[in-house]
């Protein structure tokens, strides 16, 4: 039978073959420049949206971590005011940590679920739930619990990589200039802060702007240095929609991992707000701890991240 | 049809990739469908001579025993048709030597080797001192899969991925494919061993000895197969030629060198590799199971002498004195995995598998070149640089073959030593700088916290929290000093128990 030519029964000469090398040659590189130019380092803070909820701070009360959190969210002005239908939301958990919920080193997985839910009726195109951890990851996201929870009610949960990151550019001068920062948790339509109250020997207590440093990757000890200042560019970097602080039991010493179920106290308390200094001043007076203990929340006070008195905000009190 | 030599090349692909299989998925959470350490418990060598010489009964014993009595009955189909080394030893002469004619090194006696090194690790292990590691096939094949094979093979894959979703800007299509991969098959991170390519070079030296003969090893190294051979010798599966016209084309193509020129064959050396059933041009060539040959010679193959009998008694007694000449103790200078027996004994017991260090959750467990002498050669270490102990995780003491890491409960783990922290307050950010860090007293896992913090106040009259340790609360995990911002020396080191 005539031989017929065609590219799979073709014999491959040798000028074939150099013609292939040559067209790789050329479109490889120009491929890569494009791709290296989308995937470009240096990218600015995430843009200030200006949402209000219909209080200054939400405080809700309950045994049931989920039911509350529901009901927080909902009396700030339901999830539907922070996500629009298709988006892409963050809910970032502190997973930090080896241990389960009881021990309270981590956020609670029924407050996540919670969120993971409300994020989804309000339409999130795709909710992602991730945590740069301190002990191994795959550990942390098993004992926590969060795994399971969040992915039971249709969240992405994943392990942060290294290499997938953004280098933050600061428009003022910063010490975290060029900080790697988890790329997702800046590419994102909302990003919602979930982290739960508990004691840190370094900033005595751990709340909203220390949970940021699990969108970090790199050396994050260094961070320690200084950490107040470094706490508050974070988040004026990041800027969260909302920040949701889980203080159903609270972690009262030995912190930030515990371990010590005799360190642990109930609180039955959920805040929502979109001011993580507010947020954090009145997760303060749950614990009796003076707000000034923390070097964060000091540096937050002096550069207006938001408004530190108790008695002149608008705060709604109800118990789910 | 060479039905048969397909059926043994099959079982021999089938049991590598469970080989490969069965240490890839020794890895947090060990949800493998077999024990990681199945093929270390069905090798006799590794358990007679491992409960021989720590005079303890391991319960892998019985399924070695098990080996050996089917070895009674069929030969060494072990080496032909199980062994993963074998069939890398065969993929190799298959590649390096095209043609099955070229002539081989006639290995003749050199075949008796073997039988000295198993008689030196059998004399060693009675002394109490277990050498079957150094040699045995099964923990050669399976340190170069665990810290050569599987590293590689995953940092390749992953920096295909990092490198098409990275320079080739293809991140939106492959994340969520990665993601899965990363978290099921590829594993959460690239694994990095100190010193993998001196395991690499041995590797390549045993299979580069195919260049000699094919299965050069096997017939005159391997200690496993000369224990395999000795029982073998008593097999009632043998090879029976029907029809036979002394073309003796089968005496150089069989792989072992097994066939003799006058066409008997040592029942010892044959691996029922099949090749010979079907390179017969009369086929008249098989294998059964007869219990009694009429024999044609009253030969039972050429014995070891007795000149050879006490040399290879010698050998052993040779190195016996290795503990008493060399004088020193063993040292422990270094962190051993948590709740690894008395030093002397875990030198012994420890059979340098390597399934410790591929499980290793954060990659803190690393071989050994001759930090602890040559006695310590590929014996796990814990480096804190580059993984500290987590503090809940208990993998390394479940994979262990021989018990040399015992398998501890998550409550005895915790509070299992592994050494010391020290704070050297030169380094120290808060001791010799005045700066606020904490890092160390944040990581420490224990509930009450090993590290306590002190006030301290600074030359320019501000106070900062500095660590100190508490001794009789520290295990030794080393969270502290992999997390420690301190550069270049860490100013939190974790010191050896006996150090």
């Amino acid at each position: 039978m005539e031989h017929i030519p065609s590219f799979f029964h073709r014999r491959v000469t040798r000028r074939d073959f150099l013609r292939l090398l040559g067209a790789l040659a050329v479109t490889l590189p120009a491929w890569s420049l494009a791709g290296r130019h989308a995937h470009a380092g240096q990218t600015n803070a995430r843009r200030k949206k200006g949402i209000k909820g219909d209080h200054d701070l939400v405080v809700a009360e309950g045994a049931d971590p989920y039911a509350t959190t529901v009901r927080a969210v909902e009396a700030l002005g339901g999830m539907g005011r922070f996500v629009r239908k298709g988006a892409t939301v963050v809910v970032k958990p502190n997973i930090g940590w080896d241990r389960a919920p009881e021990q309270a080193g981590n956020t609670h997985p029924e407050v996540v679920a919670a969120l993971v839910d409300l994020c989804r009726t309000a339409g999130a195109g795709r909710v992602n739930v991730f945590d740069v951890t301190c002990n191994d990851a795959r550990r942390c996201y098993d004992t926590s619990g969060i795994r399971e929870a969040a992915e039971a009610h249709g969240a992405s949960v994943y392990l942060a990589s290294d290499w997938d990151v953004v280098k933050a550019r600061f428009a003022y001068e910063s010490p975290m200039e060029g900080w790697p920062i988890v790329r997702d948790a800046v590419a994102c339509d909302t990003f919602i802060n979930v982290p739960v109250l508990k004691h840190h020997g370094l900033t005595r207590l751990t709340i909203a702007m220390k949970n940021l440093m699990g969108v970090c990757t790199g050396s994050r000890g260094t961070i320690h240095q200084g950490i107040g200042r470094k706490l508050v560019d974070l988040t004026d970097f990041i800027s969260p929609e909302l920040i949701v602080v889980d203080a159903t039991r609270v972690l009262l010493r030995n912190g930030p991992q515990g371990g010590n179920l005799a360190d642990v106290e109930h609180r039955d308390t959920v805040l929502a707000s979109t001011d993580p200094v507010l947020a954090e001043t009145f997760a303060c007076s749950l614990v009796d701890v003076d707000p000034d203990e923390l070097p964060n929340l000091v540096e937050a006070k002096a550069r207006g991240l938001g408004r530190p008195d108790l008695a002149g905000a608008d705060i709604l009190r109800l118990k789910a | 049809m060479n039905r048969l030599v397909r059926l043994r090349r099959f079982s021999q692909i089938l049991c590598l990739v469970l080989f490969v299989y069965i240490l890839w998925s020794t890895t947090y959470p060990l949800s493998g469908l077999l024990p990681p350490e199945t093929f270390f418990k069905i090798n006799p060598l590794v358990m007679v001579m491992t409960a021989l010489s720590g005079r303890v009964g391991l319960v892998g014993l019985s399924a070695a025993l098990v080996l050996v009595f089917l070895t009674l009955v069929f030969g060494r189909f072990f080496c032909g048709w199980v062994c993963p080394l074998g069939t890398m030893l065969d993929v190799t002469a298959r590649l390096v030597r095209r043609d099955r004619w070229r002539r081989s090194l006639r290995t003749g006696r050199m075949r008796f080797i073997k039988f000295g090194v198993l008689f030196f690790v059998f004399v060693a292990a009675l002394a109490g001192i277990q050498a079957a590691w150094v040699l045995d096939p099964m923990v050669i094949m399976a340190r170069f899969v665990s810290l050569n094979l599987i590293p590689a093979a995953t940092r390749t894959l992953d920096g295909a991925f990092v490198f098409a979703m990275t320079t080739l800007g293809l991140r939106e299509v492959l994340i969520d494919a990665y993601r899965w991969l990363r978290e099921s098959f590829l594993g959460i991170q690239v694994p990095f061993f100190a010193h993998a390519v001196v395991i690499l070079l041995f590797f390549a030296l045993i299979l580069s000895s195919v260049a000699l003969a094919p299965r050069f090893w096997c017939r005159c190294v391997c200690p496993l197969g000369a224990l395999y051979a000795l029982a073998a010798k008593a097999a009632w599966m043998r090879r029976l030629v029907d029809i036979c016209k002394h073309c003796t084309l089968c005496i150089p193509r069989c792989r072992m060198g097994a066939i003799r020129e006058d066409m008997t064959y040592d029942k010892g050396e044959c691996i029922l590799c099949m090749d010979c059933v079907y390179d017969c041009p009369q086929h008249g060539t098989r294998f059964g199971i007869i219990a009694r040959l009429p024999e044609r010679r009253t030969e039972s193959g050429p014995g070891i002498s007795r000149r050879n009998f006490l040399f290879l008694l010698a050998l052993p007694l040779a190195t016996l004195g290795r503990r008493v000449f060399a004088g020193t103790p063993a040292r422990a200078g270094v962190i051993r995995p948590p709740g690894a027996l008395d030093e002397e004994v875990f030198l012994d017991r420890c059979v340098r598998c390597g399934n410790c260090m591929k499980v290793c959750i954060t990659n803190g467990l690393q071989p050994l070149m001759f930090e602890e002498g040559l006695e310590g050669l590929w014996t796990p270490r814990l480096v804190p640089e580059i993984g500290y102990c987590e503090y809940q995780c208990t993998l390394c003491g479940q994979v262990c073959p021989t018990g040399a890491i015992p398998r501890l409960g998550v409550e005895e783990k915790k509070r299992t030593r592994l050494g010391l922290a020290v704070v050297d307050r030169s380094l120290c950010i808060s001791w010799a700088h005045g700066q606020e860090c904490l890092v160390c007293e944040e990581h420490c896992p224990v509930a009450e916290k090993a590290i306590k913090v002190t006030e301290r106040r600074t030359p320019s009259g501000a106070v900062v929290g500095a660590p100190v340790v508490d001794p009789e609360l520290c295990v030794g995990c080393g969270i502290c000093q992999n997390k420690c911002p301190a550069r270049p020396d860490r100013a939190i080191r974790v010191q050896p128990l006996s150090a």
